[in-house]
């Protein structure tokens, strides 16, 4: 079994120092940092978001596996950038503004940087115009917005009105997500795309950078 | 009939003279809301809550006939709790809380809601033995058999009345929040989480046994979990299975010696892929079926488990934020699921800000015109 597999392996298990052990032996190997990435992170976090999605595994193998990704990130993040890799795109995400949840954020952006995107991470609690001042000087690509309550999805509609107002509606996607919101909600305020859950998000952002 | 035989004969397929209006309480924000609008006096918003005057004050002007969840139990809690301090006040305003569980929560005035969790105390089996597990043993304070020796004499009649068992599973999920509750499963001995599981469990048995043994009546049972989540389970099916199955059993098997047999459950989200431990163990009514928020149906329970499951909620609460059309749709939904007998519609938990009072006092209408 290649090193890069065994990575990929470890990651799916939530082995996170296994896998941060794996990633500097892989480096002092030789390997390229991006097939590292390629091949040994990111494929196993594509592995775990396909079976999220099929309901093969659940939270907790997410949580774990995005973990043990972070570990990895963070040894290879030198030697990436020393390499000159750049991510595939890059997202702002956070909870609405009256919203403190943010599991299900967190689990968006461990998804989406599964797929090699840049995620700047707003947090909770985020006014709408923070999302679109964030899009427009950190030139993302994409604003994710969650919320879990029934009471702040409202807000969701404010940041899609706001990318109006600042004249960035046409440079910039608009996901949202949560509980509470559905495919009519996202048709119903104007944006661009709902997803079901995190790995679904994950897709559909890396789909929409790789397009643009 | 009272609305007491009412529910005990719908749930045991018995026929009856009308539906009830049953509901699950309300959210304080819409009780304030409510008097903003001047659709209640202020004084009915204060002290309201489940099974008190005020709220059956309320329920009147509404037109229900009762709050469905009405129940006692015992301090089956952590004792004593973490001290409940604030630990840091923020520059928006919120502040980081630890609260009775050693959860550090994120709390923000005006949001209520459910708690919006930062970390946790339980991290390891050194935490557990030294903080959790003590806080978490039987003693006979946690039963107020007084009150249980009286309590055939006091309980209402008109309406019926449950022993709360805890949870199994919920708890454990709030005093390590989902995200610890994931490392410890992972990270640490295989033993730990089911060490956790089993020691908060053997104590809420203890307490429902002691309840049971002063005489005291009940109509049901009543777990609370909230384990799942948009999507499904927040851990697998077959971990939860082999983690708590047991404790299901035990309870249930407790409740069905003292002649309860309705068990209710109410969790969050979408349950169908817990339903069989559930179901297998004794717990046979699904409550409040979030069906608005979370998409959770009682009919593929009905037909996967068929009279095995009974069903207490699933009408769409937020179709009474809209117009008569939505209310319509859900009432003519009821009628189906009331149809199949076994199930009592109920708003699929509590009525939100932004329910429309008016559209209330028609759906309490409609809902008791409905035919069984």
């Amino acid at each position: 079994m290649s090193i890069l597999t065994e990575i990929s392996e470890n990651l799916q298990k939530g082995k996170a120092k296994i896998v941060k052990e794996l990633v500097m032996q892989a480096v002092e190997q030789g390997y390229a940092p991006e097939e590292i990435l390629s091949k040994g992170l990111l494929d196993g976090m594509n592995i775990i978001g396909e079976k999220f999605k099929a309901n093969e595994v659940y939270v907790p193998e997410v949580l774990v596996a995005a973990r043990a990704m972070n570990v990895g990130s963070q040894v290879l993040k030198p030697y990436l950038e020393q390499a000159g890799v750049k991510a595939v795109g890059r997202v702002c995400i956070g909870t609405v503004q009256g919203d403190l949840h943010d599991i299900g954020k967190n689990l968006v952006k461990m998804m989406m940087e599964g797929k090699g995107l840049e995620v700047i991470d707003l947090g909770t609690d985020v006014a709408p115009e923070t999302f679109i001042q964030t899009a427009i000087e950190q030139n993302c690509q994409i604003i994710c917005c969650s919320a879990l309550l029934t009471t702040t999805m409202g807000v969701m509609g404010e940041v899609v009105k706001k990318a109006e107002e600042a004249g960035i509606r046409d440079k910039v996607k608009i996901m949202i997500g949560g509980a509470p919101v559905d495919e009519a909600f996202c048709r119903q305020i104007g944006a661009d795309c709902y997803t079901p859950d995190a790995a679904s998000a994950a897709d559909a952002a890396a789909a929409f950078c790789a397009a643009n | 009939m009272t609305n007491r035989e009412r529910c005990i004969n719908l749930l045991h397929f018995k026929p009856v003279d009308r539906m009830p209006a049953v509901h699950f309480g309300y959210w304080p924000e819409l009780l304030d809301e409510w008097v903003r609008l001047g659709k209640i006096p202020a004084e009915l918003a204060i002290g309201n809550y489940d099974g008190s005057e005020k709220e059956r004050e309320l329920d009147k002007l509404l037109g229900w006939d009762f709050n469905y969840y009405r129940t006692y139990g015992s301090a089956n809690h952590l004792i004593p709790g973490f001290e409940t301090k604030v630990l840091e006040v923020l520059p928006d305003g919120s502040r980081r809380v630890q609260n009775a569980d050693g959860v550090i929560e994120r709390v923000k005035p005006g949001v209520t809601s459910i708690p919006s969790e930062d970390d946790y105390l339980l991290k390891d089996r050194e935490s557990f033995e030294k903080y959790y597990k003590p806080k978490m043993q039987f003693f006979s304070e946690r039963v107020d058999v007084e009150f249980y020796k009286k309590f055939n004499d006091i309980r209402p009649y008109d309406v019926p009345v449950g022993l709360h068992l805890g949870s199994v599973m919920g708890n454990i999920r709030n005093i390590t929040t989902v995200i610890g509750m994931s490392y410890l499963i992972y990270d640490e001995d295989e033993e730990l989480f089911a060490d956790i599981v089993d020691t908060y469990a053997e104590m809420q048995y203890k307490c429902a046994e002691a309840i049971l043994q002063t005489g005291a009546k009940f109509d049901f049972a009543h777990y609370w979990e909230d384990i799942c989540f948009k999507n499904g389970p927040l851990l697998s099916p077959d971990l939860f299975d082999g983690l708590c199955a047991k404790h299901y059993k035990k309870r249930n098997e407790l409740c069905h010696k003292y002649g309860i047999d309705i068990i209710s459950l109410d969790c969050d989200g979408v349950t169908d892929k817990l339903l069989p431990t559930w179901v297998e163990t004794g717990v046979n009514t699904m409550f409040p079926i979030e069906v608005g928020v979370w998409g959770d149906q009682f009919e593929p329970a009905r037909k996967k488990f068929g009279k095995n499951v009974l069903g207490v909620g699933g009408m769409d609460k937020t179709a009474l934020r809209i117009d008569k059309a939505a209310v319509d749709k859900e009432v003519e939904r009821m009628k189906r699921l009331a149809s199949l007998g076994g199930f009592i519609p109920c708003p699929d938990h509590r009525l939100m800000p932004g329910t429309k009072f008016e559209l209330v006092q028609y759906y309490t209408e409609e809902i008791k015109k409905i035919k069984i």
